[in-house]
């Protein structure tokens, strides 16, 4: 039995006149690590939030078929016990801040409060989660004095110390440096090793291709393609429909029309490239 | 701006009182200036208890720039109905149709010391208090959470806006728009701000929800705290002293005005 579990879901925002997800299905296994491309309007952040129970739950709206997760169904759970398995951090960090709490340590043991963990543990699960995202040394800083990259770390910190067995990810890294997103990429990677199921939309496909087992490319709230990294990243029917795609992929996908790419696989990553161009080099 | 709106971080005998001493306090202030006696109760308090404190809270200059900034309006306004409209009394001077009276001057300055009152308490509370403290003792005093955490973010929506306002107005203004010159070109330019700062506030709005609830906001569980706020037996037995006075206060109140 799959972990996650979308059947035909279709949805409809109470605003808006055509659905932004339709007929929606897909498994994901238990401590899989599933990545979500696709251009601006194709509904990732509404699957974020159907996954994470806010769809329909706030924002109401007509819905129909079915999302499961770990054998309960949303349909039949309320969003209040939905939350305590599923965690989502999204894009803007700024809003994700509580306004309630004095220090980014705080802020963090913020979830924790909420849910009753006695002080002891709270301290110690707060350290562990800072110190696993690397921010430890923010700790007495205030919320509101760091930069978007830093409460970016601080908001996906809140949620990962909550411990879901769900982990739905939209666009955590948007305000990071390469290097702290790459450091973040790890993170999460490291989390799916753990037994967490993560879902993270993202427009950075280098680092999915590094870090994430599947990518679903989705396209006007349906599923364009579905695979492994390589396989979809690569796949020209991305080009053709308007996604982001590594300039690696591009390079290569240019010079196999001149025959100077020799391999049967576009590459994503920069390693990937450097090998199969080192093979033309070498022929 | 800092995050917390207008608390100032001090280390003080003021700062480390329980919350809920200072609220009490804070009401009893103001219910003593309210009712007891006297035209210039009101001064009096402000004087000779409210400065002591922010004193020993070491924000004595801090609530006095805010003070002042807070009931200048207040003052100019009271000042000019009571001064120039008093209907009947000794003039200060007269030109033309103007003439201010004593008595209404004098009215104004009463009516000035209530105002400085509940001004320069609620400022000192604060100054003095964390909001998230505030929130905690909110709680365990049976407010609900959600009250809780509106009255303690509430405390910060202005510095917030202000800060958002001036992004917008930046934004515009990078974009050609006029926010200097004669009032007309100014009122223009607030129609392009106001339209942004309204519509990105209700959308922080939602999105602030989205997120505390994703941590468990409503989870319905018995809360824990993280910060543990210091409690004594003597602060428990003056707060029960300070809400006796406070009813004492009012009913004296009543009877001394029948």
């Amino acid at each position: 039995m799959a972990f996650v579990v979308l059947k035909n879901l279709t949805y409809l925002y109470p605003t808006s006149e055509k659905p932004v997800l339709r007929n929606l299905s897909f498994h994901i296994q238990e401590g899989e690590f599933v990545a979500v491309v696709g251009p601006n309007g194709a509904g990732k952040s509404t699957l974020c939030y159907a996954l994470a129970g806010f769809v329909p739950h706030f924002f109401k709206g007509e819905i129909s078929g079915e999302i499961e997760v770990n054998g309960r169904k949303s349909s039949e759970s309320t969003l209040d016990e939905w939350v305590l398995n599923v965690g989502l951090a999204f894009q803007n960090p700024f809003n994700q801040i509580s306004g309630a709490k004095y220090t980014v340590f705080e802020e963090i043991a913020f979830g924790l409060e909420n849910i009753g963990v006695p002080r002891e543990e709270m301290k110690k699960r707060v350290e562990d989660a800072m110190s696993l995202t690397g921010i430890g040394d923010l700790a007495d800083r205030s919320p509101y004095s760091l930069s978007g990259g830093q409460q970016q770390r601080v908001a996906l910190t809140s949620i990962l110390v909550m411990r879901p067995r769900l982990l739905v990810l939209d666009e955590p890294t948007s305000q990071m440096d390469p290097i702290g997103a790459r450091e973040v990429f790890g993170v999460v990677r490291k989390m799916a090793e753990e037994g967490m199921t993560v879902v993270m939309v993202e427009h950075k496909v280098e680092w999915i291709a590094n870090f994430a087992d599947r990518v679903i490319a989705l396209k006007e709230g349906q599923i364009l393609l579905e695979g492994s990294a390589s396989e979809v990243l690569t796949s020209e029917a991305l080009v053709e429909n308007g996604f982001g795609v590594s300039r690696y992929t591009s390079a290569a996908r240019e010079a196999k029309k001149k025959g100077l790419w020799k391999k049967e696989r576009l590459p994503v990553t920069l390693d990937e490239a450097a090998e199969g161009f080192n093979l033309t080099r070498n022929a | 701006m800092n995050a917390l709106g207008m608390y100032v971080a001090r280390e003080s005998g003021l700062h480390s009182l329980h919350p809920l001493t200072k609220v009490l306090l804070t009401l009893l202030f103001i219910t003593a200036g309210l009712t007891l006696p006297g035209n210039w109760t009101g001064y009096f308090i402000v004087a000779f208890i409210v400065f002591p404190l922010a004193f020993w809270g070491r924000v004595v200059s801090n609530l006095f720039s805010a003070t002042w900034k807070v009931s200048l309006p207040f003052a100019i306004s009271v000042i000019l109905i009571h001064g120039f409209f008093w209907g009947e009394g000794t003039p200060v001077f007269e030109v033309g149709i103007l003439s201010p009276k004593w008595e209404g001057a004098i009215f104004a300055a009463i009516s000035m010391g209530r105002i400085i009152l509940v001004m320069s308490v609620f400022l000192l509370f604060s100054m003095t208090t964390r909001p998230d403290a505030l929130m905690i003792t909110l709680k365990q005093a049976g407010v609900p959470s959600s009250i809780a955490y509106i009255i303690v973010t509430t405390l910060q929506i202005a510095p917030s806006f202000q800060r958002k306002a001036l992004t917008i107005l930046d934004a515009q203004r990078s974009r050609g728009l006029e926010t200097e010159g004669n009032l007309y070109i100014r009122a223009k330019a607030l129609i392009p701000l106001i339209l942004p700062l309204v519509l990105g506030s209700l959308m922080e709005v939602e999105e602030r929800a989205i997120a505390i609830e994703a941590r468990g906001f409503n989870s319905g569980k018995k809360e824990t705290s993280l910060i543990e706020i210091p409690d004594t037996p003597l602060q428990k037995n003056i707060r029960r002293i300070v809400i006796f006075s406070i009813f004492g206060l009012i009913v004296l109140g009543v009877l001394w005005r029948l």
